[in-house]
């Protein structure tokens, strides 16, 4: 019963793909796999859930050169295959932080949508492979929420290149920041003298808001009054445009608010309709009609167990089959927990547990997920010319009795359920 | 509750309770029972009177008395309430300052309406033995009780469960102190048995007056000495002194030594193992030790086989180590490793409401093990280890009612604990716990807009409406929740 995995193999086989056309063959002698290339598989599942509606039974989903080739109901399992009990597409999570901690705030500024997060992505960080062995695949790195408006996020695979470039995928831009006490939290203290050279502002929710406002207008304005111009003022109008999705951290109702209002009052103003989602929307179940009513997609934090979650913000369990109940698009995360993407899996548990079916569980860490980053055309589901994004499952799905046993990315397996 | 008062009081008054008090007798016909005891049934019965179970088995097989109340829930399943072998919960503090405090009872410190209790049977948890927690060197007496009853005695299952030794140092503490002051403790237990043995040959009953002065009983069996027992060391004589005249502060100690009182020792890194095992041998009290271990102790496996004794695991069930040069990481599934050598292992809940100890036994499944074998865990082995095997963590004629009934599949996600039954009464119904359901449904609060209102946009607004009343928004946590930004 002691598992104790190769990871040197694995951590090697990953982060060299791209090098190591004239090691494969070694590399594969010494895994003893009989198959030609790394990135060609035969996966033999007795459930397929493709994501798409179907559920393809004893199926082989075969692979080649990192992508899904053919899905071929009604087979029994060929030598050689990873045979398994069920197969979903690679789970993808929409808020993740490897590698945007507290050192990647910025000081300079509270606004800052010109900048990226992925010049502080370092691929070669542990957390990597831990995510990717617990079946996510996909992740959107999102700026730390201490800056009002904190940059733009970068969504990328969790195995791969050695490079951000090599992983990163083809998305619509997404500018991410926060409302609430996250970007106030820390700041300095309202009285007295300033504790530090650091000392920022805002310092209250109000002055949060103020200078998401202060932001709009001044970009807009900017357009005739040189001196209301600022750096990263295009990014803002192009938010405004709708050529840039913006993601915006609300916990609170008081927040969810706010960023639904923020919305709102740009296109009473005829500034333009913001592509908006929200972020750890805990309190979302309170007002579904609200996002309804305002397109607004969703991401949800982790489930905090006691329901207690931050900003004094409560979650109850059913808070995702609420939202899917009301129509609103709604994504499970991992809200940057210390291990990235290492509870989705058991996020979709509980969303079942709140009274989502399989199905919509499945979709709410795949197929939506990749909707909202952008990047359904490539990732998402088990769909023939898609990537080879697999999760090997020991049992039923997001099922506390069932593991991931295995996972391919791009078709290359970071995790062996042999 | 009128209808128990009334009844009650009618029988008191009336026959003096001749015939046997009505709701003492009660039967769940139940879809299916995991008994834990052999076989599952389909479409069972259980019987239970005086708070115990009288008959388990299928329809056709049990007869219900015909004055008995029924539960008849053909969709649930039954299963004996789940055994938390060690838990530091439901305690006003779980430590105490005192380094060896095994005089100190934590029967003194439960709270029988603490959350914790609250929790554990909403969650199926029907036996728990509360023991201190980690932060001492010896600490109080434990105890074992059941989450219900309004007094610590109404919730008594089982007193001087045992007591818990750390060998991982209290703070403040090298591990070569707290093993100094372990066996120091133990030296002096010896050393102050042969004096009160010289004091007893002297003719010197200065023992005698310190009891009678201190207010203890000195009659019955306390009033009667008797020789030392113990597969460790032995103090010759005594017999001479009668048990009720040793010091209370020692009394525990020679108790744990005489191999009468359990022993929980934590032991939070592979090498406190081997210190546990030689304080145990040392001292006599290896057969009745327990070991509570962190999640790398898996190292010390082989160790705790040759020991012989039984194990708590704690909560993270895959162990996960980074090569301190490579930086590579390696998984090991915690319980698999005590399966594999064949040691008895129960294990700990992650917390009380959505990875309780369902939760965990789910998972040891997903990682292979059997269900009978992961249900085990939760059930029989941690009644084996309270000594309270044919008591608690079945469902068999004689044993405690303890009766958990779930909506499906107990390890499944979707399934509900319906009902609890201890001692044979209806003790948890989730139809009534407006908890659950505020954690599973929440309740949209007043003064939020109702669906029809938001159909329209507001046509006048500034922006930051916040008109919401919920008073938690003021929790002091705000601050502390938002300086841990960093994650």
């Amino acid at each position: 019963m002691l598992r104790i995995t190769a990871t040197r193999q694995v951590a090697y086989r990953v982060t060299h793909r791209f090098t190591q056309l004239g090691l494969w063959a070694c590399t594969t002698l010494w895994a003893g796999a009989a198959l030609a290339q790394e990135n060609d598989w035969t996966v033999h599942a007795k459930r397929v859930y493709t994501g798409s509606g179907d559920v393809v039974e004893n199926a082989i989903v075969r692979v080649t050169d990192g992508k899904v080739a053919a899905i071929l109901p009604g087979r029994s399992a060929p030598q050689n295959s990873l045979s398994v009990e069920a197969v979903t597409a690679g789970m993808i999570d929409a808020s993740v932080r490897i590698n945007a901690g507290v050192w990647s705030v910025e000081q300079s500024t509270e606004v800052q949508p010109q900048r990226s997060v992925a010049d502080s992505i370092d691929v070669f960080d542990y957390r990597w492979l831990r995510a990717a062995r617990s079946g996510v695949t996909t992740v959107y790195i999102a700026p730390l929420d201490r800056n009002v408006v904190g940059g733009t996020g970068v969504a990328m695979k969790t195995a791969g290149a050695d490079s951000v470039d090599g992983r990163r995928l083809e998305s619509k831009p997404i500018v991410r920041g926060a409302i609430g006490t996250d970007p106030s939290g820390g700041n300095s203290a309202a009285f007295g003298r300033p504790t530090s050279f650091f000392n920022r502002r805002p310092t209250t929710r109000m002055g949060v808001e103020w200078e998401w406002r202060k932001a709009f207008y001044d970009a807009v304005a900017a357009q005739r009054l040189p001196e209301r111009d600022f750096e990263g003022a295009d990014v803002m109008r192009d938010i405004l445009a709708g050529k840039v999705r913006l993601c915006i951290q609300a916990w609170a109702t008081q927040d969810i608010r706010t960023a639904v209002f923020l919305k709102e009052e740009m296109m009473r103003e005829g500034f333009g309709e913001i592509d908006l989602v929200i972020d750890a929307a805990a309190e979302a179940w309170k007002e579904p009609q609200l996002l309804v009513r305002t397109k607004t997609s969703v991401i949800l934090p982790p489930h905090p167990g006691s329901g207690r979650a931050r900003d004094g913000a409560f979650m109850s369990i059913n808070t995702a089959k609420v939202l899917v109940d009301a129509g609103v698009p709604v994504a499970l995360s991992s809200h940057g927990a210390r291990d990235a993407g290492e509870r989705l899996a058991a996020q979709a548990g509980l969303a079942m547990r709140g009274g989502l079916t399989l199905e919509q569980a499945l979709a709410a860490v795949t197929t939506t997920p990749a909707r909202i980053l952008g990047i359904e055309g490539r990732v998402g589901t088990v769909e023939v010319g898609k990537d080879a994004d697999l999760v090997l499952w020991s049992g039923t799905p997001f099922e506390a009795t069932a593991r991931v046993s295995g996972v391919l990315v791009d078709g290359v397996l970071v995790h062996d359920p042999r | 509750m009128m209808k128990t008062l009334l009844r009650a009081a009618l029988c008191s008054l009336t026959f003096l309770a001749a015939t046997a008090e009505a709701g003492d007798k009660y039967a769940v016909k139940a879809g299916t029972i995991v008994t834990m005891n052999g076989e599952s049934i389909e479409n069972g019965v259980i019987v239970m009177e005086g708070g115990r179970i009288t008959a388990v088995g299928s329809e056709a097989d049990v007869k219900i008395p015909w004055d008995a109340e029924v539960l008849d829930v053909p969709d649930l399943v039954a299963m004996p309430g789940f055994v938390q072998a060690h838990a530091t919960g439901g305690m006003d503090r779980s430590n105490e300052t005192i380094d060896v405090a095994p005089f100190l009872q934590i029967s003194d410190s439960i709270d029988p309406v603490a959350f914790f209790f609250e929790e554990c049977i909403r969650w199926g948890v029907t036996t728990i033995n509360v023991q201190h927690s980690t932060n001492c060197v010896i600490g109080a007496v434990g105890m074992v009780v059941k989450p219900h009853g309004m007094t610590v005695d109404a919730m008594l299952v089982k007193p001087r469960s045992g007591v818990k030794v750390c060998v991982s140092p209290k703070s403040g503490k090298s591990r070569a102190t707290q093993m100094q002051i372990l066996r120091k403790t133990f030296g002096d237990l010896k050393r102050y048995l042969d004096g009160v043995i010289q004091q007893k040959k002297d003719g010197d009953d200065t023992a005698r007056r310190e009891a009678l002065y201190q207010g203890r009983e000195l009659d019955g069996e306390k009033a009667k000495g008797r020789a030392m027992k113990g597969e460790g060391w032995k103090v010759d004589g005594l017999e001479l002194v009668p048990r009720g005249e040793i010091d209370e502060k020692q009394e525990p100690l020679l108790a744990m030594v005489e191999g009468e009182l359990a022993v929980y020792i934590n032991c939070s890194v592979p090498m406190d193992v081997p210190h546990a095992i030689e304080l145990a041998r040392d001292n006599g009290f290896l057969s009745s030790t327990v070991l509570v271990l962190g999640s790398s102790c898996w190292k010390a496996a082989d160790a705790i086989k040759a020991a012989g004794v039984s194990v708590v695991l704690n909560s993270t069930l895959v162990h996960i180590e980074r090569d301190p040069v490579s930086g590579e990481e390696k998984e090991t599934f915690v319980p698999g490793v005590f399966e594999e050598k064949g040691i008895p292992f129960a294990l700990s809940p992650v917390d009380n409401t959505t990875r309780g100890l369902w939760y965990q036994a789910a998972v040891c499944v997903g990682h292979g093990m059997t269900r009978a074998e992961a249900l085990a865990a939760v059930t029989t082995t941690p009644a084996e280890i309270l000594g309270l095997t044919g008591r608690v963590g079945q469902l068999a004629k004689g044993a405690d009612a303890n009766v958990v009934l779930f909506s499906g599949d107990p390890l499944s996600v979707t399934s509900f604990v319906e009902y609890v039954l201890i001692d044979g009464k209806l003790a948890y119904d989730r139809s009534k716990d407006v908890r659950t359901k505020y954690l599973l449904e929440g309740i949209t609060p007043e003064n939020t807009a109702s669906a029809a209102e938001l159909d329209e946009a507001p046509t006048d607004h500034n922006g930051s409406s916040g008109e919401d009343d919920d008073e938690n928004k003021d929790d002091e946590n705000k601050d502390d929740d938002s300086k841990e930004g960093g994650r």
